[in-house]
């Protein structure tokens, strides 16, 4: 049975929303995230608005902030696509297509497209519980705001838990022994690749 | 400080100097010109903008180099192949030095490298970049042109850290078929510059640091990054003062210099101003630190000039 979201906590934790970035939070009760792309464009009226200039690192940063609140239940694409990069593109072919085993959008034509710190069950959450609204290229505010105050009054909130953010972290690896590859002098080196400082000794050891 | 082990190789690109034993020789500093959103420029798609700031710019930063001793390049960006042509045409009249040619568009990055070939100005030429996201059509691009020294981009969103970006330099990783120093070679490249591609703060930007050092260590490349642009996109510091953002900036390159940085990209041209200074200061106290580490510095360092 799938748990009905949380009406105490409004949809979303208190410290929602909990990635970092250049947005600007307007009501969390609200069903319309916005992404203006390249543009900076100052919205009213949404659960969370801002730019997004990168098809990698930019694009996870909203896939996180929108599944993490269940009430957002659209994200409205537009403002100007940032050439080369894509992330407009790219954010259509993610929730088009998904991921493939290595992470990449599948279908995106932006330079380097990848998801690298979500879990692949995040990719769907955020294909199930958002509608995008393409208007890519829309930079008019009364237009923008428009679309998001029709949109608000639709649908109710997505009927699970807001989706818990685990940033993946870089595996830490411990090293026992290392070879001095860069001499700091005084009879000390270090191994550049493992990050280890030593006396020349041990280095020497092995 | 420290001194590589292995040897490390020294890459000349039209007199400027990249690379060698930290302290050894004083850091390229590669100025942005034309980068999205800058001023003086009134249409990004036509490549208009305003001749006088530009080489006012442009002059600054090459007396500033003077001055101190850290080498110059300029590094042009450029949104459009017609604006492109114009920069360049400008750009020949008041810079005679290396050239970091740049676009985020493929397309326009390799007709960048078509162009400088045509007229002749591939030997001062760095192409920015070769990376996951070279296509082949780009690939073919560059190996069809003259141009044969390239930033080669280590970022490997697939597997981050530092043994992804090795990785992708070498194998490839998981995500190319072949490594990127062995593609670069392939398409012609000579002129190796190693750049482990700087992500945002908290995304993992003090990777950048830990690799520049791995890297040297490992190939014996040159190696430099845009650590600017995890300052800039910090948006905690977005509402701060200007003094503070280039107090945050002068930092990081020389955190990038410290970590055996070889070269600089610090961004918009206009901050040559700080940037300069403070890279010159670090660069001379690398090399009083690694002076009983058997490394003299060349006699053009910022310490013969300005101590």
């Amino acid at each position: 049975m799938i748990p009905e979201c949380k009406k105490q906590s409004g949809g979303c934790d208190d410290s929602w929303p909990p990635v970092r970035g250049d947005y600007i939070v307007g009501n969390p009760t609200a069903r319309v995230a916005v992404v203006t792309l390249a543009s900076q464009i100052r919205i009213d009226g949404a659960a969370i608005s801002g730019p997004c200039k990168t098809e990698n690192l930019g694009v996870e940063k909203i896939v996180a902030n929108v599944i993490s609140n269940c009430n957002i239940r659209f994200l409205l694409i537009c403002g100007a696509e940032s050439k080369g990069h894509l992330p407009g593109n790219t954010i259509l072919a993610l929730h088009r297509n998904g991921i493939d085993d290595r992470g990449r959008i599948v279908g995106s034509k932006g330079a380097i497209p990848f998801i690298q710190n979500l879990p692949p069950n995040a990719v769907e959450r955020f294909q199930s519980q958002v509608e995008l609204i393409d208007r890519i290229g829309l930079e008019d505010r009364a237009q923008i705001e428009h679309l998001i105050k029709t949109h608000n009054a639709l649908l109710e909130p997505y009927p699970q838990e807001p989706f818990p953010i685990a940033i993946r972290r870089t595996r830490s690896v411990q090293v026992l022994s290392g070879k001095g590859d860069l001499l700091l002098g005084s009879g000390v080196v270090m191994d550049a690749i493992a990050w280890l400082v030593m006396e020349e000794e041990i280095a020497a050891e092995g | 400080m420290f001194r590589f082990k292995r040897e490390q190789s020294v890459v000349n690109v039209s007199g400027v100097k990249f690379g060698g034993q930290p302290g050894e020789l004083p850091t390229v500093l590669c100025g942005t010109i034309f980068y999205q959103g800058h001023k003086i420029v009134q249409d990004e798609e036509l490549g208009l903008f305003d001749h006088e700031a530009a080489e006012v710019l442009i002059c600054r930063q090459a007396e500033l180099s003077e001055e101190t001793g850290c080498p110059a390049v300029l590094h042009i960006y450029a949104r459009t192949t017609e604006a492109f042509e114009r920069y360049l045409d400008f750009a020949e009249q008041v810079w005679s030095g290396p050239v970091i040619i740049d676009s985020a568009d493929h397309a326009v990055r390799a007709k960048m490298a078509e162009q400088v070939s045509e007229l002749g100005y591939a030997d001062r030429t760095i192409y920015n970049s070769i990376s996951l996201a070279t296509t082949e059509a780009e690939a073919q691009a560059i190996k069809d042109c003259e141009v044969d020294s390239a930033i080669i981009l280590a970022y490997n969103p697939a597997e981050p850290g530092v043994d992804g970006a090795l990785h992708i330099l070498e194998t490839g990783g998981a995500v190319k078929e072949k490594g990127l120093i062995v593609l670069a070679k392939e398409l012609g490249i000579a002129n190796l510059l190693i750049d482990p591609g700087v992500v945002p703060l908290g995304s993992g930007s003090g990777t950048a640091l830990r690799f520049s050092i791995a890297a040297k260590a490992r190939f014996g490349l040159p190696v430099g990054s845009g650590i600017h642009n995890a300052v800039s996109a910090w948006p905690w510091l977005k509402s701060r003062e200007a003094q503070t953002k280039r107090c945050c900036d002068a930092a990081a390159n020389a955190m990038q210099l410290l970590a055996a940085g070889d070269f600089l990209l610090y961004g918009p041209i206009e901050n040559a101003e700080f940037i300069f200074p403070a890279a010159a200061m670090a660069d001379i106290m690398v090399a009083e630190a690694v002076r009983d580490l058997d490394i003299s510095p060349v006699p053009v360092h910022p310490l013969h000039k300005l101590v």
